[in-house]
């Protein structure tokens, strides 16, 4: 330990501030009403990405490893993904729709909500 | 050059601790994206899934204000390091000190917010899906009321019924008497004041229970229920906020307001149990890692202006590590 070591306490507190205005334009885009929630959801997807890569690249100091990075971490993604991998098939993309009494209640709600707006709409 | 000046290194080029935080660390990826990709599966297989902060209370600023404190946590642990490395152990130390209160005050915030849940009936298993299940909940927390009620009585018996009717015997018993004790006029008044809390009680629960369970208007009288079921003759149906009404108007009478003021309503919401149980679990597992990680930085402190570098780096990277998860639960639980 000396203290002839090169401090990166700049870069450091770039990257503190990169990861706020990140979450600062996460919030921003729940905020702002966009009819179309899937915009959102590409938006702060690919905002979490890029902080959690700030994170790992810099804080973690990933980005001034060596090669073993790759022989640890990337059987590890790897195995990561295989559960909700295995399960998407089966529960969140299949064909036919869900025979279960929640999605029986759901369907009654909206039938009701839409009976309702028709009720309201002036003629 | 001999092999002895420059001996042949094994392994990764890194201290053994470090490779340990790394493995370790892998096993926890494993583990979080395990969670968070089921998470996300079941949320979209099941549609209608509640994403109305009226409903779910979820509170995007607590949750951003959270990632703040994480973030700014992340990067205090970080500077500790670099400083650890200039030879500046006090400034080093303070940084320290400022994650760890960071780290408290994330927990104070998510406590909060588990109270809040709490407050509204959102927990596993008790939040009702339908409007059925939703009077149900409201009847089976009246019931548990008026058990406990039975069961705070000074007088024998185990059962609900026993015990109701030792309450009558015994007041006939100190009624009879001339000339009471002290004390038996004190158990005369406490009985006397349950009967009168009792017979408010037992006939509004009856009346609340038996137009939910028959699906019934209140502008059936009670008495009437049993014609219409006999007859099969159509009657007004319930809605749920029907029986909201009546049951606050049973609430607020002057007699229950003591017994019923904190039975909790909760409206049905749809998948709520799964919403539930997924939101405790994947943010409780984060929060007894954020546990873990102020009983690390506890150890720095403890350590002093001897603790390495190393060390300080593998903590960092595992509180970096958990600020990384909170920055994938942010958006998924706060914000879609």
């Amino acid at each position: 330990m000396t203290d002839s070591h090169a401090s990166h306490g700049r870069t450091y507190l770039m990257i503190f501030v990169i990861l706020c205005c990140l979450t600062v334009v996460s919030v921003i885009a729940d905020e702002v009403k966009v009819a179309d929630r899937s915009v959102v959801l590409a938006i702060v997807a690919a905002i979490a990405m890029a902080k959690a890569t700030c994170v790992v690249l810099y804080f973690m100091h990933l980005k001034f490893e060596r090669g073993w990075k790759y022989l640890l971490l990337g059987p590890t993604l790897l195995l990561a993904a295989s559960v909700p991998f295995a399960l998407a098939a089966d529960l969140a993309f299949h064909y036919y729709a869900n025979d279960v009494p929640q999605q029986r209640e759901f369907e009654r709600l909206e039938a009701a909500s839409t009976s309702s707006d028709h009720v309201a709409a002036p003629h | 050059m001999t092999a002895a000046a420059h001996p042949v290194r094994m392994g990764l080029p890194i201290p053994n601790s470090k490779l340990g935080m790394w493995l370790f660390l892998g096993t926890e990826i494993m583990l979080f994206t395990a969670f968070i990709g089921t998470f996300i599966v079941l949320r979209l297989g099941s549609r209608g899934w509640p994403t109305d902060p009226h409903v779910t209370h979820i509170n995007v600023w607590a949750g951003a204000i959270n990632t703040f404190i994480l973030l700014f946590s992340s990067y205090l642990v970080v500077v500790a390091h670099d400083k650890l490395l200039q030879n500046k152990p006090s400034a080093a130390r303070l940084a320290i000190i400022g994650a760890l209160v960071c780290g408290l005050a994330f927990l104070g915030i998510k406590s909060v917010e588990y109270r809040g849940k709490f407050d509204h009936g959102i927990i596993p298993g008790r939040i009702p899906e339908n409007e059925s299940q939703a009077m149900e909940n409201v009847l089976r927390q009246v019931d548990a009321r008026m058990e406990r009620l039975v069961a705070s009585l000074p007088v024998e018996g185990d059962k609900r019924d026993v015990r109701l009717t030792a309450v009558d015997q015994e007041l006939l018993d100190l009624k009879a008497k001339s000339e009471p004790t002290p004390a038996e006029v004190i158990q005369l008044k406490t009985l006397e004041s349950f009967k009168t809390t009792w017979d408010a009680l037992l006939p509004a629960y009856l009346n609340l229970r038996d137009h939910a369970r028959d699906k019934i208007s209140f502008t059936v009288p009670f008495a009437e229920l049993e014609n219409v079921r006999a007859s099969q003759t159509s009657a007004p149906p319930l809605s749920f906020s029907e029986f909201v009404d009546e049951f606050e108007k049973v609430r607020q009478s002057d007699a229950l307001k003591g017994v019923l003021g904190n039975v909790v309503v909760t409206q049905p919401i749809v998948y709520g149990n799964l919403f539930a149980s997924t939101y405790f679990f994947v943010t409780g597992f984060h929060a007894i890692h954020v546990i873990v990680g102020l009983l690390l930085f506890l150890i720095i402190l403890a350590w002093g202006p001897g603790c390495s570098a190393l060390f300080v780096e593998n903590c960092g990277l595992y509180w970096h590590f958990v600020d990384v998860v909170w920055i994938f639960l942010f958006p998924l639980i706060y914000i879609l």
